[in-house]
């Protein structure tokens, strides 16, 4: 909701790169942070290292730096809230509407039972 | 970069030969968090708390979990993990290593099968927390390229059974603090989100969760070289790729 809201503000990201990363989000260095996100998630030696090499040219270092410190702190809350199965606050459900269909509606805990643990 | 936090402990977390430095704030935080992971919580001792982190670290490199996550559905796929310690009871063995390996696809089903194996929804949750904080900071050092750090160092000491009487249903899978209201605040979200509250049901859990967490995102402000957009380009696309719906 927040990604929405600086959208909102500066007119000028696409928030459907979020979660097709083919697509351009209008961020300047969107696609050094989709690579880099990648690889700090997937924990990719390899990759991670290529795609730092890339960004500190595109951006510098401590923005390198401060990419993977975020995106570290979301990989672990991320899973608080999948271990919790936490509903949405209802100013977020309310706000994000269009914005979640289709595909961040599909992780709803609810379609994840159905799709991968039918009983 | 290095930090020693806590009196009876030198429970270090050391970056010293990270790619990037990270803040002194936030290796205080890792530190801090090392050290209460190896203390008892409120239903785990320190040496099963460094056991969680052990075994969420073992998933890494376990056979079953590696076939899991290549199945259209995890759970078309028995077998026994590839374990760490054997310091814990299977049911704690099968949550860290499905948290830290396939968390977008848990489910609600598994999570009530682990309960009905034994597994207390207090100590469910603490683990939860547990594992969290590790992964954040084990995520952490990858990413800056050192190696991880040392398992903490387990204290003596019972767990304190401390959990809140006030947590309820509030439609999540395990019990939460209720709040005044849902209405939003100027940051269009309510004064204490979901996410704050999904650990409340263990006091314990939240406090170390979030002081782990807390240095690597602030929802308003925040001392980044990176614009708030980018911020919150990245916070959403972790949540994408790990299927998290909220």
């Amino acid at each position: 909701m927040l990604l929405r809201e600086s959208s909102e503000q500066t007119g000028s990201i696409d928030v459907a790169a979020v979660t097709d990363p083919s697509l351009a989000s209008g961020l300047l260095n969107g696609a050094h942070l989709t690579r880099l996100v990648g690889a700090c998630v997937s924990g990719d030696h390899n990759a991670l290292v290529d795609a730092c090499e890339a960004a500190e040219t595109a951006m510098s270092a401590v923005a390198v730096r401060d990419v993977l410190i975020v995106a570290a702190g979301f990989n672990g809350i991320t899973r608080v809230a999948d271990a919790t199965a936490i509903p949405l606050d209802r100013s977020t459900a309310e706000a994000t509407r269009e914005l979640r269909a289709p595909v961040i509606d599909s992780f709803d805990y609810a379609a994840k039972a159905v799709r991968y643990n039918p009983g | 970069m290095s930090a020693s936090h806590g009196s009876d402990t030198d429970m270090t977390i050391d970056y010293a030969n990270a790619r990037y430095a990270p803040p002194a704030a936030l290796v205080a935080a890792h530190a801090d968090a090392w050290t209460r992971i190896g203390r008892a919580g409120a239903f785990w001792t320190g040496t099963q708390r460094a056991a969680l982190i052990a075994e969420s670290r073992a998933a890494l490199h376990c056979s079953l979990c590696e076939r899991r996550r290549a199945a259209l559905s995890p759970f078309s796929i028995d077998g026994r993990h590839d374990g760490a310690t054997g310091d814990l009871p299977s049911t704690a063995q099968e949550l860290a290593h499905r948290l830290t390996t396939d968390p977008g696809r848990l489910t609600r089903r598994w999570f009530d099968r682990l309960l009905a194996a034994g597994m207390n929804i207090g100590a469910y949750v603490e683990a939860v927390s547990v594992i969290a904080s590790g992964v954040v900071i084990d995520t952490l050092h990858r990413a800056l390229r050192v190696e991880p750090a040392p398992l903490p160092d387990a204290q003596a000491g019972e767990p304190n059974g401390a959990s809140n009487p006030h947590a309820r249903d509030e439609g999540a899978w395990v019990p939460m603090v209720p709040r005044d209201s849902d209405a939003p605040t100027a940051t269009r979200l309510p004064a204490v989100p979901n996410i704050a509250r999904a650990l409340s049901l263990v006091p314990d859990a939240v406090a170390l969760f979030f002081r782990t967490f807390m240095p690597h995102y602030q929802l308003t402000g925040g001392d980044y070289a990176i614009s708030r957009s980018e911020v919150e380009f990245v916070a959403a696309r972790v949540s994408a790729l790990n299927q998290c719906f909220y």
